[in-house]
């Protein structure tokens, strides 16, 4: 899945987002647009988001790393998930 | 040297890595060398885990009882600290505060405009402030190129330059060498002293700092240097919320009241530590939610109904945007628990890293360290809450300071030209090979596998550590015919070397340490054992390998006096085995 979604019509060029991110994620087009070319290293740190001037882009807050493997998906546990929204806080 | 072909920047300060540590030390440098050079992988000031981070530093201030803070950092420490390391962080801490102050980084203040200040995770005297670390940084190089620093951006350094050209070297380092990561352009930086300061060694998807790779650890290592107690580099927090979100920092909640509870509704932790409960030692609340899991009271929620409201306006001041609990993709945190987990594995926070004396200096001439690469002598075996940051801008100060006057009194070496060709051709040697089945990405998702199991950081024991030594020795021996299809590729491939070599050699110290102690946990080894193990652990790389020293932990007039020695089960070790009454002993 794709963790960022730019907006081209908002984005304006100006390379932010290529100083903000820690993994190198985005590179420029030759019109002049930030493209994710390596999103899936994104390791959803929401820099690039935070220092977009334009609001061009959206990260998800899903971790999509496909490295990240939850400790609740391991087989073998017995787990009792609670639907807290049934219950009285 | 007249190479036309080569690029080689001179300098008397090099600082490999800007993140707090590095910044400082750039800082500081400037004050007493013409030429200082910083170089980060990613851009200084948005790289590796600082602009990143929860936002929580140590906070002394004039008029505090230090006296009761350095005793209470020694005690959590277990002893194992260079006491007057302890002091120079609270003195030195209490300059580097005002200088935020000072330079106007949003800081959490009481509605009288005093600094908020709160009790630190696992304290009751030392006192924690919460900022906003991206301001803090961002600030930090502005300053640091209007002091004339010269900064270079995107370069991945993959080796120290040793003045023998030897690895490990005895007579010193002398720079480093490293790509640009868009261009490809070899760089060699010739410098008098160098500075590392390349944060902490994480494996990819784990901690969500993904570019803190251990790549000063590794290169330091195969350059002969000592490095202290790697196997406390076990460590991570609660990070991930409802399997798959980034919840923003732990420590932050809990200091403002958040709790954790069971699949019962149950406070568990009144069980494990009643005194300090969710606040607790992270290895402790982590093992806690471990022992909840494995007898059936899993899984384990984060209840932010009874926060303080400023919580909810920090978020807002300090933390970053973009923040997953004010957001529509979970259920209202204000009314109900969301499901939590912790990430733990490689994860230093100055635990483990370079050994380094008053000075910064680490074990082989001409190199410094600072920050989480180096281990953190103040704190001991203790990380709490504020004290890594902390110890980022003390260590980067006065290794920045230390270099600085240093390279004063010395000349730069000569570098010999075979060497660096030598070393041209190894940083580029994966883009020339064949093709075959494996990929950087591939191998970084091998490393990270073996984290995806919270036993396997948690609950050492000779046969599991020994399969994990294997499982990163098979991946770096297929690294060496894997192939970089790109530059980003080529980084990665490198990023490989550097935390599977981190990896193979806090897993082979593990081995080593036949004990337990603090979140240190072997099941065949549960009981704390003082006459073999109170001391500092070192790993070197010497002619004959791998070698490890016990390093005695002095007893200098003046310093704290251990009250007792520790007997009995670790702490991790009473909380899996069912006896937590015992984990009050440490």
């Amino acid at each position: 899945m794709q963790p960022i979604e730019i907006d081209w019509d908002r984005c304006n060029g100006c390379g932010l987002c290529l100083l903000a991110c820690p993994v190198d994620v985005f590179r420029m087009s030759d019109a002049n647009k930030a493209v994710p070319e390596f999103a899936s290293d994104c390791h959803v740190c929401h820099q690039c988001e935070d220092d977009c001037p334009t609001g061009a882009i959206h990260v998800a807050h899903t971790i999509t790393s496909s490295r990240k493997k939850s400790i609740y998906d391991q087989p073998g546990l017995e787990l009792n998930f609670v639907d807290w929204s049934a219950q009285s806080g | 040297m007249p190479w036309p072909d080569i690029e080689i920047i001179d300098a008397d300060v090099l600082v490999l890595g800007g993140g707090f540590a590095g910044s400082w030390a750039a800082l500081r440098a400037a004050e007493f060398a013409d030429k200082v050079v910083l170089v980060d992988k990613a851009y200084v000031s948005r790289s590796g885990a600082s602009a990143i981070s929860g936002g929580i530093t140590t906070c002394p201030m004039d008029g505090d009882d230090l006296q009761s803070w350095a005793e209470e950092f020694i005690s959590r420490g277990s002893y194992m600290c260079n006491q007057d390391w302890t002091w120079q962080l609270l003195e030195g801490q209490r300059e580097r505060v005002q200088d935020y102050v000072n330079w106007g980084v949003p800081i959490s203040r009481n509605p009288d405009g005093t600094i908020r200040r709160f009790a630190s995770r696992g304290m009751i005297n030392v006192r924690g402030m919460q900022y906003k670390p991206k301001v803090a940084i961002k600030e930090l190089r502005s300053r640091i190129a209007a002091r004339g620093v010269s900064i270079v951006d995107r370069v991945c350094i993959t080796e120290l330059l040793t003045i023998d050209g030897q690895w490990p070297t005895t007579a010193g380092i002398c720079g480093a060498v490293g790509f640009h990561v868009h261009t490809g352009r070899f760089i060699v930086f010739r410098a008098k002293r160098t500075i590392l300061a390349t944060g902490m060694i994480s494996m990819k998807g784990t901690h969500g700092v993904d570019n803190d790779t251990g790549d000063g650890v590794a290169m330091a290592y195969r350059a002969g240097a000592r490095l202290i107690d790697m196997e406390f580099t076990f460590g991570g927090t609660f990070s991930v919320l409802m399997k798959n979100m980034h919840f923003p920092s732990y420590n932050v909640a809990v200091a403002q009241g958040a709790r954790l509870i069971n699949s019962r509704g149950e406070r568990f932790m009144t069980q494990y530590d009643p005194q300090r409960l969710e606040r607790s030692e992270l290895s402790c609340v982590v093992a806690a939610f471990a022992k909840e899991i494995l007898d059936g009271r899993g899984p384990i929620y984060v209840d932010l109904r009874h926060v303080n409201e400023t919580y909810w306006t920090d978020i807002l001041l300090l933390n970053r945007g973009n923040n997953v609990l004010l957001s529509d993709r979970i259920p209202n945190p204000r009314e109900t628990p969301l499901l939590i987990e912790p990430t733990w594995g490689l994860w230093a926070a100055g635990r483990a890293g370079l050994q380094i004396d008053l000075k910064c200096r680490a074990s082989i001439p001409g190199l410094l360290a600072a920050g989480s690469t180096a281990k953190n002598d103040a704190t001991g075996t203790h990380a709490s809450a504020g004290a890594p940051t902390a110890f980022c801008y003390v260590s980067g100060w006065t290794a920045g300071e230390t270099a600085g006057r240093e390279s004063r009194t010395c000349d730069l070496p000569d570098i010999d030209r075979a060497t660096i060709d030598a070393l041209a051709e190894r940083t580029f040697a994966a883009l020339q090979r064949a093709p075959n089945a494996n990929s950087a990405d591939a191998l970084h998702d091998r490393l990270t596998a073996m984290e995806a199991s919270l036993i396997n950081g948690l609950v050492l024991n000779d046969g599991r550590l020994r399969a994990m030594i294997a499982t990163v020795e098979d991946v770096l021996a297929d690294m060496n015919d894997t192939k970089a299809l790109n530059l980003h590729d080529l980084v990665k491939l490198h990023e490989v070397a550097a935390v599977g070599e981190c990896a193979r050699l806090v897993y082979a110290t593990a081995l080593d340490r036949t004990e337990s102690r603090e979140q240190f946990y072997r099941e065949d080894h549960p009981e704390v054992d003082d006459d073999n193990w109170f001391c500092w652990h070192g790993t070197r790389r010497t002619p004959e390998g791998m070698t490890f020293e016990r390093i005695p932990i002095p007893d200098k007039p003046g310093w704290l006096k251990r009250p007792e020695r520790l007997s009995g089960l670790g702490p991790i070790a009473a909380i899996m085995t069912g006896r937590p009454e015992e984990l009050q002993l440490h």
